[in-house]
């Protein structure tokens, strides 16, 4: 680490390279602004080849300018303990951020960066995430020394060792490593039913274009019946659900190493700093303080194999969907004792599961009435309505056998377990899901009961985080309500921040 | 908060109890605000259904039975708003806030003091005709969790808002400062500058 002298109170550019990161970034943004006159002129009878041309030049030479003019009105340096960045073109923007309200400095990497050997800082800031900065091309010395001035003073502040002593590459062992086998096993295990209905969609909607195309183009009615008797038509639907079945793992498998390849926590400082991705290299640090709630889960075969499914969520921005989705991190494919040490990081003590709460079982009967008979009555009706397509019903016994064995399962798994320091919600039918919260993380509670169920008593409670909800229910009201009572009580009386 | 849960689940009865919390009804006025809302709405729906009547002779068959939903819908919705006006209540404790409203489904929000974010008070038209205000209080637990008051007199809501405010005051003079509150020093903000440069 010799570059660590670099002088940060002068203006600072990015690297050179970084004009054609400005640039593929403004190509985008061109591409998708003109994207409707693009479309029309592609559709347009009159083809005409100098229109092409000139647009094409438009949008290359206008994305190289601009990507220049970027670049070079880019610059950055602290001043007064505050990070300074000035950009613009025409609109120029000045942003300071006071180095104390650094929450976090990620390093990144996308295709591009990598192709140019450049990396991309991100600044994180607690409050709006409008305040959000991205530095996009900078090289690997000087982005690890911009985060290491930038961390200075957050280290500082929280009264820790010297943060010069940690330099990501070198020194740490890592604290859990995801190993490629690992990979393979929650590669070929996860995400079936989600993958599964994406497939059996886009395989029945081929079907039906197959159809229609049959009985339009073919006159011969013979030779169609002929031709797909029943033997043939079995061995046919057999194979395309192996094909399904097929494809389901190996576009799971492949989306799973992608994104999670060489995954590997390092422990630093009071924080994890998580890196991982085979073409887009992302780096995340998570502070123990800022998570609300851990969820692990894992399946049947994931329980085979030991490899459990580790999601943190932290505290995320109020309105922003995107960002919640960003600060949900995945720890996939770790075993018992590396879950067991995350867990006791993450949430400063091992969480034990409690006092059981079981659901009523007219939670069964709610949901078979809204995901059974409503559906079913409703294509019935719509049969009704258009008796052409009557033979969709032949599909509705293996949706009722499907979904009630769902709902079942999800019935048997559901569970609500309470320790005075933990809050764990189990739910999921194939998929087991174990929320994990502290109680002090909540935000507030919402008791729900329809009129109907009044009379046995029954209702839901919805816990709200800052990092997203949790249900349970349908449950014994009273106890429900008592809980909510028990924890109220801790939220306002245990003197802990929930961020 | 050492012991087994066995022995906590009995201290919980000790505890105080927010379902026997007497809650403040909203101000009777209200009620005239959701007429007006209603009645605004239907009249608009029932000019529309009855211009179609007029210029479109298809739908002239179908007269009876729209006019048939019509007032079934009406009827629907002014029972489930009286309900609904009926069960609204709210009460300010000592560390909480509860609300309390829905007609078809009741539900009773529960906030402590020490979560919340800001609180804010606005007025409808009609209301402010009224001298009616809704206060809302926001956390950061997202917007299923937040709970609105509508139909509070002007005064009282002010008076709610500045009981709230000084105590997350009192809270945040104990620890430090409020992170989302004292946010970074935000000067232009970048977000509209990527439309005002596409070209």
């Amino acid at each position: 680490m010799k570059d660590t002298n670099i002088d940060f109170s002068q203006p600072q550019r990015q690297s050179l390279l970084g004009v054609f990161i400005m640039f593929a970034d403004a190509f985008q943004e061109s591409v998708r602004a003109l994207f409707p006159i693009i479309v029309i002129s592609l559709l347009s009878e009159k083809k005409k080849f100098i229109f092409y041309l000139i647009t094409a030049g438009v949008v290359l030479i206008g994305g190289l300018l601009r990507g220049y003019l970027r670049y070079r009105n880019f610059t950055f340096y602290i001043d007064n303990n505050e990070f300074i960045l000035q950009k613009g073109i025409f609109k120029k923007t000045r942003i300071g951020i006071p180095l104390h309200k650094i929450q976090q400095v990620n390093i990144n990497q996308n295709f591009l960066q990598r192709l140019l050997k450049m990396y991309e800082v991100e600044i994180d800031t607690a409050g709006s995430s409008k305040t959000e900065v991205t530095i996009k091309a900078v090289t690997a010395q000087y982005a690890q020394a911009l985060k290491e001035r930038l961390m200075q003073d957050v280290v500082g502040k929280n009264k820790i060792g010297d943060i010069a002593a940690d330099s990501v590459q070198n020194k740490e062992i890592p604290f859990i490593t995801v190993s490629f086998a690992s990979l393979l096993k929650t590669g070929i295990t996860s995400n079936y039913v989600r993958s599964f209905g994406i497939l059996l969609a886009f395989f029945i909607s081929t079907f039906q274009h197959l159809d229609e195309y049959l009985t339009y183009s073919d006159t011969k009615d013979n030779f169609i019946s002929e031709y797909f008797n029943t033997t043939f038509l079995l061995r046919f639907i057999a194979f395309i659900v192996f094909l399904i079945l097929i494809l389901t793992l190996v576009i799971n498998l492949v989306r799973t190493i992608l994104r999670f390849y060489n995954f590997k926590v390092v422990k630093q400082q009071n924080s994890l700093l998580l890196s991982h991705g085979l073409i887009n290299t992302r780096n995340t640090i998570i502070r123990p303080d800022k998570v609300q709630m851990v969820t692990v889960g894992r399946n049947y075969f994931q329980k085979k194999f030991d490899v459990n499914d580790v999601k943190i969520r932290q505290a995320s921005d109020l309105e922003q969907s995107k960002d919640r989705a960003k600060m949900s991190m995945e720890i996939p494919g770790v075993n018992q004792a590396e879950k067991n040490a995350l867990l006791e990081f993450l949430l400063e003590k091992m969480p034990e599961r409690g006092f059981p709460i079981k659901p009523n079982f007219r939670k069964m009967i709610f949901e078979a009435f809204k995901y059974i008979i409503i559906p079913v009555s409703l294509l019935y009706a719509y049969t009704r309505l258009i008796p052409d397509i009557a033979d969709i019903l032949y599909i509705i016994p293996v949706y009722i056998v499907f979904v009630a064995t769902l709902i079942y399962f999800a019935f048997r798994n559901s569970r609500l377990f309470i320790t005075p320091d933990f809050i764990i919600r189990q739910r999921g039918a194939w998929d087991i899901d174990n929320d994990i919260l502290a109680p002090h993380k909540i935000q507030g509670i919402k008791l729900q009961q329809f009129f109907w169920q009044k009379m046995s008593n029954v209702g839901t409670i919805k816990i709200y985080t800052a990092g997203g909800d949790v249900h349970f229910g349908l449950a014994n009201f009273t106890q429900l309500k008592k809980l909510a009572n028990y924890w109220l009580y801790q939220v306002e009386t245990i003197n802990k921040n929930w961020m | 908060m050492e012991q087994p849960f066995s022995n906590e689940i009995i201290d919980t009865l000790a505890l105080p109890q927010f379902e026997d919390v007497q809650l403040t009804p909203l101000h009777p006025s209200y009620l005239k605000v959701i007429w007006f809302n209603i009645a605004l709405v239907f009249s608009i729906m029932a000019i529309a259904a009855g211009a179609g009547f007029y210029f479109i002779n298809e739908l002239q068959p179908y007269r009876l039975v729209i006019s048939g939903a019509y007032i079934f819908v009406v009827i629907l919705t002014i029972v489930i708003n009286v309900i609904n006006f009926k069960t609204r209540g709210f009460a300010f404790r000592e560390h909480d806030v509860i609300y309390r409203s829905g007609a078809i489904s009741v539900s009773t929000t529960i906030i402590p003091y020490n979560r919340v974010q800001h609180v804010a008070i606005h007025e409808g038209p009609v209301a402010r005709w009224l001298g009616l205000a809704t206060i809302e209080v926001f956390t950061a637990g997202g917007v299923g969790g937040d709970i609105k008051i509508p139909g509070l007199e002007k005064i009282h809501a002010a008076a709610i808002k500045q009981l709230v405010v000084g105590k997350i005051d009192s809270k945040q003079a104990e620890d430090e400062e409020d992170i989302y509150t004292a946010a970074t020093k935000e000067q232009d903000l970048p977000e509209e500058d990527n439309n005002y440069e596409r070209y």
